[in-house]
């Protein structure tokens, strides 16, 4: 096993961080990237603006957003329906784009789908900004690719919060585009609230 | 995914230790700030639990042994350790996160007074979100009965690698992570317990796979002319499996409790159900019966020789339970 210096892939700079984070951000280019295969990738990202009432601890929460294509081909739902479906798809009635959205940070369970689907269900609006302004941001810690491989666990964990009790979902998700996404939060002690 | 597992390197800018958990491939080196990556091998890494067990406990742990269970009543006096020495054995180590739905239906069946059965059908969703582990041994254990990892925490270090003989890895990593996946996905569609399933989109993902070279003692021992083994854990001083001599006392103890009461069952049965005219109790009682003979009589055709641990031709409860399952669905298809 090799164990390099992590550097900016944009300016060469090497990469100081106080907390064990995935997605290397350089603050001298302002260049973010991730190293899943080894080599460095730049990573597409923006910044979310803190919303002007947000009080107590500010953080960043990194979130892989996904740009997806769903196709449904059939489906069965046990004393309910799947009713949610074309409110989430640009394109309307079962198939369509959605964007998904997957926290990248380390998070419970219930916190990790909490959050995945109430940003998919209802995807976030919000002023970007250039930099983080001093903020902590939440480790990283769930690469690319598996964010892309989670995104249909997304979609069935919300039609499984449905009435009824889903028993046949045949459908097709590709993912089109991924961009990191920072959201802001506070920090409460009933775990982190958005802040948008 | 704490499980105290990590290996010791350099950082290369500033020549400071570090120390990187398994399954990480980024780290922070605590002296000069920088962030470190491993490259090369994907993030598998090799370490070794520290011998922690001394020769003399390793050798109390198998004479401790000896007495439990059903074994030979005369081996504490009688048995004779020949030798004992400790040997490092490969493992792979995987841990996965599942993640998906398994949704289906579970059916029960009630019968009501006149005999009508009636299915309920019960739909059933489950999440699962879930890390699992997986170990198997790198190497042919031979007749060591030793095939998974049963402690993962202890202290690493390479430190015993030159007093120590070193078992090498010879199976392929990629396959122990194949079928560390495979597992974990077995694992949580049995933990969903969703009986029929009709959507399943589980899909499991590699978080760490790491080579554990763990320090395993081998106690070889003598007993009425014949050579016994057993092998003690190195870390938690335990002992993990071996073979031992069984007591004819116990063997002729069994056949002659067992025949008995699995007798007096089925014969009483027979003789209430006579008085009760339903026959359906005395086909239970003969199937209890014969359960306990087939029992006894697989304790007094094995019970020569004591085995515990993970051997191949190892007859177990749940292999015995499973032949008497058998015999169960015969003895139904006779009614």
């Amino acid at each position: 096993m090799k164990i390099v210096q992590v550097k900016c892939p944009s300016c060469n700079q090497a990469i100081m961080m106080k907390e064990k984070d995935k997605l290397f951000y350089c603050d001298k280019c302002n260049v973010m990237h991730i190293r899943e295969g080894g080599a460095p990738e730049k990573v597409d990202f923006e910044i979310a603006e803190f919303s002007p009432k947000a009080q107590g601890e500010k953080v960043y929460m990194p979130f892989w957003r996904l740009y997806t294509t769903f196709i449904v081909r059939s489906k069965n739902v046990e004393g309910g329906t799947i009713f949610k479906m074309s409110q989430w798809l640009k394109g309307g009635s079962d198939s369509g784009n959605m964007f998904i959205y997957i926290p990248a940070a380390e998070l419970d369970a219930g916190t990790f789908r909490k959050f995945s689907t109430m940003f998919t269900g209802a995807a976030p609006r919000y002023p970007t900004r250039l930099n983080f302004n001093n903020v902590r941001r939440l480790p990283g810690t769930l690469p690319k690719q598996e964010a892309a491989q989670l995104a249909d666990f997304v979609v069935v964990t919300m039609e499984a919060e449905q009435p009824g009790v889903l028993q046949k979902l045949d459908y097709s998700l590709t993912v089109n585009d991924t961009k990191l996404v920072y959201l802001p939060f506070v920090m409460t002690p009933q775990g982190p609230m958005s802040a948008l | 995914m704490s499980d105290g597992i990590s290996v010791g390197l350099n950082c290369p800018a500033c020549g400071g230790a570090i120390s990187m958990a398994e399954g990480e491939n980024v780290v922070l080196c605590q002296y000069c700030s920088s962030v470190l990556a491993a490259e090369g091998d994907q993030g598998v890494h090799t370490v070794a639990f520290k011998n922690k067990t001394l020769k003399d406990a390793a050798m109390g742990a198998s004479q401790h042994w000896w007495t439990h269970g059903l074994k030979a009543r005369d081996l504490k006096t009688t048995g004779k350790i020949v030798e004992s020495y400790p040997i490092y054995l490969p493992f792979w180590k995987t841990t996965t996160r599942v993640a998906g739905w398994v949704c289906g239906y579970e059916e029960r069946r009630h019968t009501d007074q006149k005999g009508n059965v009636t299915v309920e059908r019960i739909p059933k969703e489950v999440m699962v979100l879930q890390d699992f582990t997986f170990s198997e041994i790198a190497c042919d254990p031979g007749d060591l009965g030793i095939r998974t990892m049963k402690n993962f925490m202890g202290e690493t270090t390479f430190a015993n690698f030159e007093e120590i003989p070193t078992f090498e890895s010879t199976t392929s990593k990629d396959a122990a992570a194949t079928r560390g996946l495979n597992d974990s996905l077995a694992k949580a569609r049995a933990n969903a317990h969703v009986p029929q399933v009709t959507l399943d989109t589980l899909k499991a993902f590699n978080k760490g796979l790491t080579l554990i070279y763990y320090p395993v003692w081998v106690v070889r021992y003598n007993y009425r002319d014949r050579m016994y083994m057993d092998t003690v854990d190195g870390v938690t001083g335990q002992v993990l499996s071996g073979r031992a001599p069984g007591d004819p006392l116990f063997q002729s103890l069994a056949m002659t409790g067992g025949t008995s009461v699995g007798g007096l069952i089925a014969a009483a049965g027979i003789i209430y159900a006579q008085s009760a005219s339903d026959m359906r109790i005395a086909l239970g009682a003969v199937a209890v019966g014969a359960i306990i003979l087939f029992l006894t009589y697989r304790f007094f055709r094995h019970g020569s020789e004591i085995i515990q641990g993970e051997f191949k031709e190892k007859k177990s409860i749940a292999s015995a339970l499973k032949q008497v399952q058998q015999v169960g669905k015969a003895l139904e298809g006779l009614r």
